[in-house]
């Protein structure tokens, strides 16, 4: 009997501290997800809801706009993402130089937007990218562009738009994380890499990135959840509409108009959010087998 | 020592506890919270109408909170009533007309029925009928969305042209005109949002259609009035002649700042243009473009919206007797609202009142009320159905490729089916 009554006494003990925890997280989390699921196979508008079995993924294959929220979420998370990336880890190795002067401010700088108010920075982009705004006028004073450019009355310059705000707002949060891990790494690694010759670029990409690896997957997943539920920028740029011509229509956005602005329909609402939790599992996966650590047979 | 203090302490708490009780209660007697959304429209309506109620009736106060936007009083309304929680709901709720029956449907019994305290015949019968389900009405109805084409005169003037020359016109003739006043008087002539079709519905319906048929069902490909109001559209755009706005703020900025000459809209845009009392004199309203087409006429209708009761109110009989003895009865409130409001009232009896026929000195001293009161008579009436936001979802994906010089009919085909596949 390898269990003594004090082990089994600690077991209970541990189990009961946590287990006001367990019960919210599974009354306040678990639960509503169970429910989710079970609601995505019911159809009917408003409160009068009927079992439909796949009524709702037949009706998911032949929905234009679905398609394009689809598109649109893919291509903002194709371009974004990898941007604000390489921009944070660019930002982090600069700013981890020790001989680099006002890096304390530096850093404060890029990551101030993370900490600002939603609605307050999303109310003064907007207003920057108005067809008369300071971004307009900025341009044509330097002659980059001869006309205004009605940033949100073209579908293409919107996606431009939303994917400057994205990035300004959270390459900081990003560049954070990197420079926790770059403080970890041993001077002495480079200090040899320089001996022997290496070049910074190269110091940087088979030392640093190498060495950050675990981090890079924890931020890369991170923004892939994170811009695959765009919907707080979108909301509140295009007063949500989704910008001209649903262009930059999300997949949360089009579940919030499934749910609030049209007549609302549950089922299919729920239909539509499973399939960004299948997006996601599925990206994180993909991104979790890439980085894994491959042995080499000797 | 102790348990004095201790005995002393528990009935001091007792008596606090019961004191903030009956306080609560007394507090939540005879208070009626109002939403609306346009501070200067219907906020100060509204207003005024508490003001009228509460000094006849000092124990009841009314509170109107105009802080939120209507997609935020759409939004919260709908996301309360779907999770059935009535907590944070209003007493009285101001609800646009062509959204009422999805409400109404969705949600039954989520708002008190008003047809058998308050008499709806009273009241001008199209604005009832947006309120009516299976024969009960749910509303008190409140204003006329009756559309205007609000002009800058002096714009007008020095392009070379009177009043009169606006008088029911064509829209192909008024992209004539505003050709001219840009080339005069360097004016755009409209403002215009690609996210919002109020202007299209304005026009669909002059000539009596609306998205659907009588039996509900999609009226979008044979729609010879909206494919008119799509192509008019598109030439504005293509002439040049709009400036894109994107939002409520920037939309209003364009014409009270005098950046552009016209703003075709309902009558409820007074307040709005009224707030800037040094533009007095340099205003005038004509009757809206209709559309090149047999069967339209210089008369429609924006919005125009009505009080809804909730059933979960706690303080329904005030809120139904507010109603009743000031938006159902008061004609001198409604001549008030005429004119600082722009509120064209649906009280039939309202029309008769002095204010009605009275010139206004903000729009040159015409008899403006008069002729919105016209206009109202003449307003073919449509049946809205439920699932307008549907559609005008759909015209929006579509609006950027018309106003490029896309083919109509193709946009109109791909309108059917989006709207067809969203209403399922």
């Amino acid at each position: 009997m390898a269990q003594t009554r004090l082990d089994r006494r600690e077991r209970i003990n541990g189990w009961l501290f946590i287990a006001p925890a367990l019960v919210l997280l599974g009354l306040f989390m678990v639960y509503p997800i169970v429910w989710s699921l079970w609601m995505s196979f019911q159809v009917g508008k408003g409160m009068n809801l009927s079992f439909g079995g796949f009524a709702n993924i037949m009706r998911l294959t032949q929905d234009t706009v679905f398609q394009r929220a689809l598109t649109n979420t893919f291509t903002f998370f194709i371009v974004q993402v990898p941007i604000m990336i390489v921009l944070a880890l660019l930002f982090a190795v600069a700013l981890n130089d020790a001989t680099l002067k006002f890096r304390g401010l530096f850093r404060t700088a890029i990551f101030l937007p993370c900490v600002t108010s939603l609605i307050a920075y999303s109310t003064v982009f907007k207003s920057m990218f108005a067809s008369d705004g300071v971004i307009n006028q900025a341009l044509m004073a330097l002659h980059i562009i001869s006309g205004p450019i009605a940033w949100f009355g073209d579908p293409f310059w919107a996606k431009i738009a939303i994917i400057i705000a994205i990035t300004w707002r959270w390459t900081g949060y990003n560049m954070i994380f990197y420079l926790a891990a770059l403080q970890n790494i041993d001077r002495s690694i480079y200090e040899a890499a320089r001996i022997d010759g290496v070049p910074a670029w190269a110091r940087f990409r088979y030392l640093t990135i190498p060495m950050l690896k675990p981090v890079i997957l924890f931020t890369t997943v991170i923004s892939t959840i994170g811009t695959l539920q765009l919907f707080d920028e979108v909301y509140n740029f295009t007063a949500g509409t989704g910008g001209p011509a649903d262009s930059t229509l999300t997949l949360s956005l089009y579940i919030y108009n499934l749910t609030f602005k049209f007549m609302p329909s549950f089922g299919y609402s729920a239909t539509v959010s499973w399939v960004i939790v299948l997006v996601v599992a599925i990206l994180s996966f993909l991104q979790f087998l890439v980085a894994r650590d491959r042995r080499r047979k000797p | 020592m102790n348990r004095i203090i201790t005995r002393r302490g528990r009935l001091l708490g007792v008596a606090l506890a019961s004191v903030s009780l009956l306080s609560v209660a007394a507090a939540s007697a005879g208070e009626i919270s109002v939403w609306v959304w346009d501070a200067n429209f219907n906020g100060n309506a509204m207003r005024e109408a508490a003001a009228i109620y509460t000094a006849d009736h000092p124990d009841v106060t009314i509170n109107v909170d105009d802080t939120a936007s209507q997609d935020d009083i759409r939004a919260k309304l709908q996301t309360q009533l779907l999770a059935g929680s009535t907590d944070g709901l209003p007493d009285i709720v101001l609800i646009q007309d062509d959204i009422a029956q999805k409400y109404l449907q969705s949600f039954p019994g989520a708002f008190e029925p008003l047809s058998d305290k308050i008499d709806m015949s009273l009241f001008a019968s199209y604005k009832v009928a947006a309120a009516t389900l299976d024969g009960t009405s749910y509303s008190v109805p409140f204003d006329s969305g009756v559309t205007g084409l609000f002009y800058r005169s002096d714009y007008l003037e020095a392009a070379g042209f009177t009043a009169a020359d606006l008088e029911n016109i064509t829209w192909d003739k008024l992209v004539e005109i505003g050709t001219t006043v840009k080339e005069k008087t360097g004016h755009l002539l409209l403002d215009l949002d690609l996210n919002d079709t109020g202007v299209l519905r304005m026009m669909m319906q002059s000539a009596g259609e609306w998205y659907f048929n009588e039996d509900g069902s999609l009226n979008i490909v044979d729609n010879a009035p909206l494919k008119k109001a799509l192509e008019t559209y598109a030439k504005f755009y293509q002439a040049d002649l709009v400036k894109p706005v994107s939002g409520w703020a920037e939309y209003t900025g364009a014409f009270t700042s005098g950046e552009v000459a016209m703003v075709p809209v309902g009558v409820w845009i007074t307040a709005t243009i009224k707030a800037n009392a040094d533009q007095s004199g340099l205003w005038g309203v004509a009757p809206i473009p209709r559309l090149d087409m047999e069967g339209s006429v210089n008369a429609s209708n924006q919005g125009g919206s009505s009080w809804y009761v909730l059933a979960s109110s706690d303080n329904k009989e005030e809120s139904v007797d507010f109603l009743k003895t000031v938006w159902g009865g008061d004609v001198d409130f409604y001549q008030k609202i005429l004119v600082n409001q722009g509120a064209v009232g649906s009280l039939l009896s309202a029309r008769e009142g002095a204010a009605y026929k009275e010139s206004d000195e903000f729009f040159g001293g015409a008899p403006v009320w008069q002729n919105f009161s016209t206009w109202l008579s003449q307003i073919p009436s449509v049946d809205y159905g439920v699932f307008t936001a549907e559609v005008d979802a759909a015209i929006q994906a579509q609006l950027p490729t018309i106003i490029q010089g896309g083919d109509i009919d193709a946009a109109l085909e791909a309108i059917n089916s989006q709207s067809q596949q969203q209403m399922q």
